[in-house]
């Protein structure tokens, strides 16, 4: 995030009072049923991580009730749901699994995504610390009805409590039969293990995940092939985020059209949104898809710290910023954020006011993706760190007006080149800073 | 053999036929078409992180990889239009900001492919304003030197240490811009295969610190000629400067022999080329001429009685073959041997032979000597009946066996065809050495262990008076039996 303001934020106004209707009108939500906390509703409880508090409130039943059933009917109900990928890409979750190769003589592999490194994210953490034994019955649904007999659980290595939180509650499945051989006398059997990873943003690129598993450097690889053709140690591989597996376990349990009451046709459900920066209460929220922008900042995050939103970054650190005049435009879903040019993604929403200089925030994430780059292909190991630099000069007010040409140049020969996204993800914002406050670089120019 | 399937492709408006499974940059490779690549190697597998090979296939939003694109039916590829151009320039544009200005001293220059792309693909200006990254200088192993800074981390070191020496001594070490080669702890870059490694940097990172700062490579003329060190016959070229002296060896692409590799003994072995080397043949050990050498070498096989000729696995088919009509012409025996064997080196991707010598087929093919070993073994039983031996060496070192020095002691004379002062050519036995020429100075052809039959040329001038093996013996026969001119029997190769 931004470097802390020098002077003091300015007193906070009370909530404002909704914007005039805007010139694009987001898409109605299917109807306004009352939403209470899913994934999250635990994550305040005492004890919540534990075998015993699980089990006292439903847990395992529905693992207990769906392994053993045709397999097919569990795909086609997550399929129907419209279930989309929570660790910000936003495939369909059915769809996904439906691609998996079959046939093959190899074994089928889940590979969970507990990477967690989009700047701004902060929701499987959560899942993880609070409420594992979730994450684990998701893994138990998901593994049997994609035919996985042994299911990867990949962590952040910085996640310490998260990871013996995990380790604990696997534990207590393990005891208790819930993981392992013939689970619930059903012939099915699931090993899980947790894989550690030792603290690098590209690890939780899908592929350098797997490269990870295998116990090599987190080295994204070429697609295709697909890692559902061929994926961890060239085996047919799902890999789905730690939220995505545990909105399964609730779609079983809850059905499609419960699901559905929420969100739209095609965003449908809920998210865990993780609100930072310059709001009155940041932190973790979980709310149905297509909730305005300006209700998730004003109603549940108490409004913009300082005079006014800036502008917005919507969906982590690579997504384009919504302007400040724009938020009421907006509503969390995939369809309207990409019809304004950025993204849902990861669902960290990141507020600055009026007081942040976009040029120390881009350079900010500039830093980040140059740090984080693997340094596989070309344009990104050599273009985030031309970007840092360049950012580093505006930084200090010693940009040319030439750069900025030179700029846009930079991320066009980095993005759609590269064997991963991540030079897109650090291109994309690049761009949005600097398109959305033209004037502050130029401001930073000293010819 | 099954059919290959082929796909009906067009690349660049020109319609082809390519067998299934076959890159998109492989398909271009084979139609003449060029493809700039630094990553990619036909012998290595696919690591598609250069990206200078992105083209345009009709259909597909992005550019993609040719070498990572296998060609599918009605396929439609562009090498070249403004999107493809535009992305190389920006690859190259990529590749040199953090470059160091390194031409004045690397060994690279001249046959670099960042100097080369830049020239064709590249931009003809810098950008590039701020500090460039400073990577680590180091010694990986005997023979390699690595200039971090030079690297542009396309892993064909690493590949070729996983998957062909399958040693894996490389590996890639920190990330992003900082990322270098590295050896693993403990671990040199000492297989006998290493020196590859310089030859596949496609910059001046991994350098032989054989050549290092030798030569320009510009000042050197490259010769083709095969290695004689073992029987893979790896095809060779050797660089030669001004000065007739070769100033170092490298591989030539076969793919029956030797795919695009050779070993480090192989390509090390050229200095003994001006190592104790007999200027003029010697009779009983003084320097002589041509012609009185002949002359004593002649009457001693003239005096008659029991005469052998002993070819050595080093000898040319050619010398081989003149050896065999000498033998016809004065009644002579022939046996072969070899220079001792070793075991072969396995390796995932490629095999030293342990038998150390170019043409052990050729005694077979030629001589009818299935044998070597035991041929030695049987003439050295019954060599102190043998009035003269005469024996074609050229085997560097001039190694001894325990066989050959039973023989050498047991006969009554010898004459000698070698190349260099050794104990054998001191042998008070030898009464006539016929000063020949080494490999790099002969023409020929060997038969490698497979069977496949490969000739070569001189790669330098002679530095000596010696004469090549195969005209000695030709005229050793003429001197004997002599047969009126005729046409060409001679197997000079141009």
């Amino acid at each position: 995030m931004a470097d802390t303001p020098a002077v003091p934020p300015a007193p906070v106004a009370p909530p404002a009072p909704a914007a005039p209707p805007a010139a694009v009108a987001p898409p109605a939500p299917i109807n306004q049923v009352p939403f209470e906390p899913v994934v999250s509703a635990h994550f305040n409880k005492p004890n919540s991580h534990t075998l015993a508090y699980y089990q006292g409130h439903g847990g395992y039943d529905v693992a207990r009730k769906f392994v053993g059933t045709p397999q097919a009917e569990i795909i086609q109900t997550v399929k129907d749901s419209g279930l989309r990928g929570r660790g910000g890409a936003g495939f369909p979750t059915g769809l996904k699994w439906s691609f998996l190769a079959k046939g093959t003589g190899k074994p089928t592999y889940l590979a969970v995504n507990g990477d967690e490194s989009e700047p701004g994210t902060f929701k499987d953490r959560y899942i993880l610390e609070f409420d594992p034994h979730q994450l684990i019955e998701g893994v138990i649904v998901s593994s049997y009805a994609i035919d996985c007999h042994h299911a990867f659980i990949y962590l952040r290595g910085e996640f310490i409590l998260g990871y013996e939180r995990l380790l604990g509650a696997l534990n207590e499945a393990k005891a208790n039969g819930f993981v392992g051989k013939d689970i619930f006398g059903k012939g099915y059997d699931l090993n899980i293990t947790i894989v550690r990873g030792a603290g690098a943003y590209i690890c939780g690129e899908e592929t350098g995940m797997l490269s990870s598993i295998e116990g090599g450097r987190g080295y994204p690889k070429v697609k295709p092939p697909f890692p559902a053709v061929s994926g961890v140690f060239g085996c047919p591989t799902i890999v789905n985020n730690v939220e995505t597996i545990c909105s399964v376990v609730h779609i079983l349990k809850n059905g499609i059209a419960w699901f559905r009451q929420w969100g739209t046709e095609k965003s449908p459900g809920f998210k865990l949104f993780c609100l930072s920066g310059d709001v009155n209460k940041p932190g973790l929220m979980e709310v149905p898809m297509a909730t305005p922008l300006s209700k998730v900042i004003n109603h549940y995050g108490g409004g913009v710290k300082g005079q006014r939103i800036k502008a917005v970054i919507p969906g982590g650190s690579s997504a384009p910023l919504i302007k400040g005049d724009k938020v009421d435009e907006v509503t969390m879903d995939y369809e309207c954020l990409a019809a304004n040019k950025t993204m849902l993604g990861s669902g960290a929403i990141t507020v600055l006011n009026e007081t942040r200089d976009m040029v120390s925030a881009i350079y900010n994430l500039m830093k980040f993706y140059h740090h984080e780059s693997c340094g596989q292909c070309t344009p990104c190991r050599e273009g985030t760190g031309w970007l840092e630099k360049l950012m580093h000069r505006f930084h200090h007010g010693h940009g040319h007006k030439s750069d900025i040409a030179l700029i846009g140049e930079i991320t066009r020969n980095m993005q759609g080149k590269t064997i991963c996204v991540l030079a897109d993800a650090a291109a994309m914002p690049m761009n949005s800073y600097l398109g959305m406050f033209p004037e502050e670089f130029e401001a930073k120019c000293q010819d | 053999m099954a059919e290959q399937k082929l796909f009906n492709v067009k690349i660049d408006g020109r319609d082809l036929q390519v067998p299934a499974g076959t890159s998109v940059i492989k398909a271009c490779h084979d139609n003449g078409i060029d493809v700039p690549h630094y990553c990619y190697h036909e012998n290595l597998s696919v690591a598609a992180n250069c990206r200078i090979c992105l083209v345009a296939i009709k259909g597909q939003p992005k550019l993609a990889v040719a070498c990572g694109t296998p060609v599918t039916e009605a396929m439609e590829v562009t090498t070249s239009n403004k999107e493809v151009d535009e992305a190389r320039k920006g690859v190259m544009e990529f590749l040199l900001i953090n470059h160091p200005l390194d031409c004045p001293e690397c060994d690279q220059a001249g046959e670099c492919r960042l100097q080369n792309y830049s020239y064709t693909y590249g931009r003809d200006a810098g950008r590039f304003e701020e500090e460039k990254v400073i990577k680590s200088k180091a010694t990986l192993g005997p023979h390699i030197k690595y200039w971090g800074s030079r690297c542009i981390v396309c892993t064909r070191c690493v590949r070729f240490t996983e998957e062909i020496s399958g040693t894996q001594e490389l590996g890639v070490i920190y990330r992003g811009d900082r990322s270098e080669i590295a050896v693993f702890p403990g671990k040199q870059l000492d297989n006998p295969l290493s020196m590859n490694t310089a030859d596949i940097c496609p910059v001046g990172a991994l350098v032989s610190a054989d050549f290092l700062y030798k030569s320009r490579v510009w000042n050197l003329q490259p010769k083709e000629s095969v290695c004689p060190d073992c029987s893979i016959g790896c095809n060779t070229r050797a660089d030669v400067d001004k000065k007739n002296v070769i100033q170092r060896i490298v591989p030539r692409k076969n793919d029956e022999v030797n795919k695009t590799w050779m070993c480090d003994e192989g390509r090390l072995s050229y200095p003994y080329v001006s190592k104790d080397r007999l200027a003029k043949p010697l009779v009983k050990g003084h320097g002589s001429t041509w012609s009185q050498a002949q002359a004593a070498a002649v009457e001693l096989l003239r005096k008659g009685g029991r005469l052998a000729i002993g070819v050595s696995a080093w000898a040319t088919t050619e010398a081989m073959e003149e050896a065999a009509r000498l033998a016809k012409a004065t009644g002579a025996r022939v046996f072969g041997y070899a220079a001792a064997g070793r075991q072969d080196q396995v390796f995932p991707g490629f095999t030293i032979s342990g038998d150390r010598n170019p043409n052990r087929s050729g005694l077979k093919s030629i001589l009818g000597i299935e044998d070597a070993d035991a041929s030695l073994a049987i003439m050295a039983a019954e060599a102190s009946q043998l009035d003269c031996v005469i024996l074609l060496n050229n085997i560097p070192g001039s190694p001894v066996s325990d066989q050959l020095q039973k023989l050498v002691d047991s006969a009554k004379a010898i004459v000698l065809l070698d190349f260099a002062e050794s104990a054998l050519s001191k042998n008070s036995k030898v009464a006539v050495v016929l000063a020949s020429l080494t490999h790099f100075e002969s023409s020929g052809t060997y038969i490698n262990g497979k069977g496949i039959s490969q000739s070569f040329t001189p790669v330098l001038d002679p530095s000596t008076s010696g004469r090549m093996a195969q005209e000695v013996l030709r005229d050793l026969t003429q001197a004997l039996a002599p047969v009126q001119a005729k046409p060409a029997d001679k197997s000079l190769r141009a």
